[in-house]
C-alpha cells in the first residue's frame, strides 16, 4: 500500500494539481457572484457547459480533425480561447438579465432566485440535449450521449522530475488557470472596477452612496466569473476530449465544493480550495480505487463544513486583500 | 435654495415613515435635524442621496428636481454622505476606503488624500489599516473623509456622534465646524441635540414622520418643549 502511494503520488498530484486548477476557474464564478448578490449561481455549470460546447463550434468549423503544432496551434488555441470566455461570459450576463435581475428589481427572497437559478441550469441542459447537439453538432436523437472532442495537440513528457513526467498539456492547464487567476487578482484589487466590485460585496447601500452603480458591478461580475468558467471549459474540452450535455453538473459541485472549501465569497480560497480538492481527490484514489473520487470530494466537504463552517481562508471578497 | 425637500412621503411597505416632510438648506448653513429614535431621520437623508424612493412630493438640489435621479448619480451633483452606522469599507485601508468617496469622479486624488489627512492626521497615521479594525471614532473619521473626497456641495451627516465619547465627539463636532467654514453646506442628523443645536445654523425637529417645529438652533436650545423632550428637560447653561 505504502509502496503504491510512493509510486503513484508524483503522478497524481499532477493530474490533481490539473483538475484542481479547473475546478478552480469554474469557482471564481461562485464565488464572485456570492459576494456581491449573497446568491448561489446554481446555473453556472451550465455557463461551463456552454462554454465547453462553444470551443467544441470553433474547432468544427475550423475543419480541425487532428493534432496541430507550432503556429497553428497557438493561434488556434488563443481562438478557441476567446471563443469559450465570449460564449460563457455573454451566457452568464445574459442569465443574470433574465434569471435574476427581474426578482431583484421586484425584492424576491434568495430563495427565490435560486429556484429561478435550478431552472435556467435545467433549461440549458435540456435545450442542448433536445435542440442544440442534435442540430448544431449533427448528431441526431444522439443529444444525450457523449460528444467527441478531436485531439488538438500532441501529448508529450517535457521534463521529470524523480520518476514523475510532466506532460505538456497538464503543464499547459496549471500554467494558463495560473495566469488567469492572476489577471483576475490584479483586476479585482487594482483596477477602479474591481474597487467597485468590492465595496458592492463589503456594503453595497454604502457603494451606491459613493456612486457606484449596482446593476453594471453585477453585470460585470456575471461576465468576468463566466469568461474564468470559459477558460475552464476550453481546458477541461481539451484534456478529457468528451462533451455532455450535462458536463457541468458535477464539475460545478465540485468547483462549488472548492469554493466553500475555500471560503466562499474569497478569490484566494478558490484557487485554494481548488487546488486542494483536487489533490485530495487525486491521492485519495491511490487509497481507496478512482471509483471513490467524487465520495471522496464531498466527504472533504461534510469535514470542512463541520469544522469550519466558513472555510480555510474564511468568507468573502472583503479579506481578499487584509 | 441649494436643497429643498417639498412634502415627501416614504414608505417602507405599507409602514409610511415620513408623512410630508419639507425642509431647507441653504448654501453654506449647518442646519440640523434632531429627533427621537424612529422618528425618520435617517429616512429623510436616505431620500435625499436615493437610496430610498418616494411615493410623492420632491427634492430639489442646486435648482434641479433630483427626485427620479438613481442613487448613484447624486455624488455627481454634489450630494456627499457619511451613513448610520459610518459604513466603512471593512476589508479596504483606509486609504481605499477614502479614494472609495472619489470613486465618481475622475483625475489625480492626491491633493484632495492630503487635504483630507490635514483635516483627520489620525488617518494619516492610519493609512495602510483595514477600515474594519479601526475604533468607532477612527471610522466615523474615515466616512466623514470619504464623503469629502467627493467634493461635495452637502455633506450629509447621519449620527456622527453615535456611540462616541465625549471627548471624541466634541473633536468631530469641531471638525464639522471646519469644513463648513471652507465652504461645504452641512445637513447633520442628530439624537445628541444638545451639541448639535450649538453647532447648528437652523434645525428641524422631526417626530414621528412629521416636522413639528423649524427655528434658529439658537431658539429651540431655550424652547420649553424641545428641552423636555430632546435636551434632558431642566432649564439649565448650556
Ligand atoms: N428597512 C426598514 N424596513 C421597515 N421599516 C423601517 C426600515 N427602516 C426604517 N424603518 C421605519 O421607519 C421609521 C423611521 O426610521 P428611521 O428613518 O431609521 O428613523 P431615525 O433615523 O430617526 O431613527 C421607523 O418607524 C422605522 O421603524
Ligand atoms: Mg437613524
Amino acid at each position: 500500500m505504502l509502496n503504491d502511494f510512493i509510486s503513484q503520488v508524483g503522478p497524481s498530484t499532477v493530474g490533481g494539481l490539473a483538475s484542481g486548477a479547473i475546478y478552480a476557474l469554474i469557482a471564481l464564478g461562485y464565488t464572485m457572484v456570492y459576494g456581491v448578490l449573497r446568491l448561489i449561481n446554481f446555473a453556472h455549470s451550465e455557463i461551463f457547459m456552454i462554454g465547453s460546447f462553444a470551443a467544441l463550434f470553433v474547432i468544427n468549423l475550423m475543419g480541425i480533425t487532428g493534432p496541430l503544432s507550432g503556429i497553428a496551434l497557438v493561434g488556434t488555441m488563443l481562438l478557441l480561447l476567446l471563443a469559450s470566455m465570449a460564449a460563457s461570459g455573454g451566457a452568464a450576463v445574459v442569465l443574470e438579465r433574465v434569471a435574476y435581475r427581474p426578482l431583484r428589481r421586484r425584492g424576491a427572497s434568495r430563495l427565490a432566485a435560486l429556484i429561478s437559478a435550478i431552472g435556467a441550469s435545467i433549461f440549458l441542459q435540456e435545450l442542448f440535449a433536445l435542440v442544440i447537439i442534435p442540430e448544431v453538432f449533427d448528431r441526431p436523437s444522439q443529444g444525450r450521449n457523449q460528444v467527441p472532442v478531436p485531439r488538438l495537440f500532441d501529448r508529450e513528457t517535457v521534463f521529470s522530475i524523480g520518476n514523475t513526467d510532466i506532460r505538456n498539456d497538464h503543464l499547459f492547464i496549471i500554467v494558463a488557470a495560473v495566469v488567469m487567476m492572476v489577471l483576475l487578482d490584479v483586476f479585482v484589487n487594482r483596477t477602479r472596477i474591481g474597487r467597485g466590485i468590492r465595496a458592492t460585496s463589503q456594503d453595497p447601500e454604502t457603494a451606491v452612496l459613493m456612486g457606484v452603480n449596482i446593476d453594471s458591478i453585477i453585470r460585470t461580475t456575471f461576465l468576468v466569473g463566466g469568461a474564468m468558467a470559459g477558460v475552464a471549459a476550453l481546458l477541461y474540452a481539451m484534456e478529457f476530449e468528451n462533451l455532455r450535455f450535462n458536463v457541468g453538473f458535477l464539475l460545478g459541485v465540485k468547483a462549488f465544493t472548492a469554493a466553500v472549501l475555500g471560503g466562499i465569497g474569497n478569490l484566494r480560497g478558490a484557487l485554494l480550495g481548488g487546488l486542494m480538492l483536487g489533490l485530495i481527490e487525486n491521492w485519495g484514489s491511490i487509497f481507496f480505487g478512482s471509483e471513490w473520487k467524487d465520495v471522496i470530494a464531498f466527504s472533504v466537504l461534510v469535514l470542512v463544513l463541520l469544522f469550519r463552517p466558513t472555510g480555510i481562508l474564511g468568507e468573502s471578497l472583503q479579506r481578499a486583500r487584509a | 435654495m441649494l436643497l429643498e425637500i417639498k412634502d415627501i412621503h416614504v414608505h417602507y411597505g405599507k409602514i409610511e415613515a415620513l408623512k410630508g416632510v419639507s425642509l431647507e438648506v441653504d448654501e453654506g448653513e449647518i442646519v440640523t435635524l434632531i429627533g427621537a429614535n424612529g422618528a425618520g431621520k435617517t429616512t429623510t437623508l436616505k431620500t435625499i442621496s436615493g437610496l430610498r424612493g418616494l411615493s410623492s412630493g420632491s427634492v430639489f438640489f442646486d435648482g434641479k428636481d433630483i427626485s427620479r435621479l438613481p442613487g448613484h448619480k447624486r455624488v455627481l451633483v454634489g450630494i456627499g454622505q457619511s451613513p448610520e452606522g459610518r459604513g466603512v469599507f471593512p476589508g479596504m485601508t483606509v486609504t481605499e476606503n477614502l479614494l472609495m468617496g472619489a470613486y465618481a469622479r475622475r483625475g489625480d486624488f492626491s491633493k484632495d488624500l492630503a487635504e483630507v489627512f490635514e483635516l483627520f492626521p489620525r488617518l494619516a497615521e492610519r493609512k495602510d489599516q483595514a477600515g474594519g479594525t479601526m475604533s468607532g471614532g477612527e471610522q466615523q473619521m474615515v466616512a466623514i473623509g470619504r464623503a469629502l473626497m467627493s467634493k461635495p456641495k452637502v455633506l450629509l451627516l447621519d449620527e456622527p456622534s453615535m456611540g462616541l465619547a465625549p471627548m471624541l465627539v466634541a473633536q468631530i463636532f469641531s471638525i464639522i465646524k471646519e469644513i463648513n467654514a471652507r465652504g461645504t453646506t452641512v445637513l447633520l442628523v442628530e439624537q445628541n441635540a444638545q451639541q448639535a443645536l450649538q453647532l447648528a445654523h437652523r434645525a428641524y425637529v422631526l417626530e414621528t414622520g412629521r416636522v413639528v417645529k423649524s427655528a434658529p438652533a439658537a431658539d429651540l436650545l431655550d424652547d420649553p418643549q424641545v428641552r423636555e423632550a430632546y435636551l434632558g428637560g431642566a432649564l439649565g447653561q448650556h
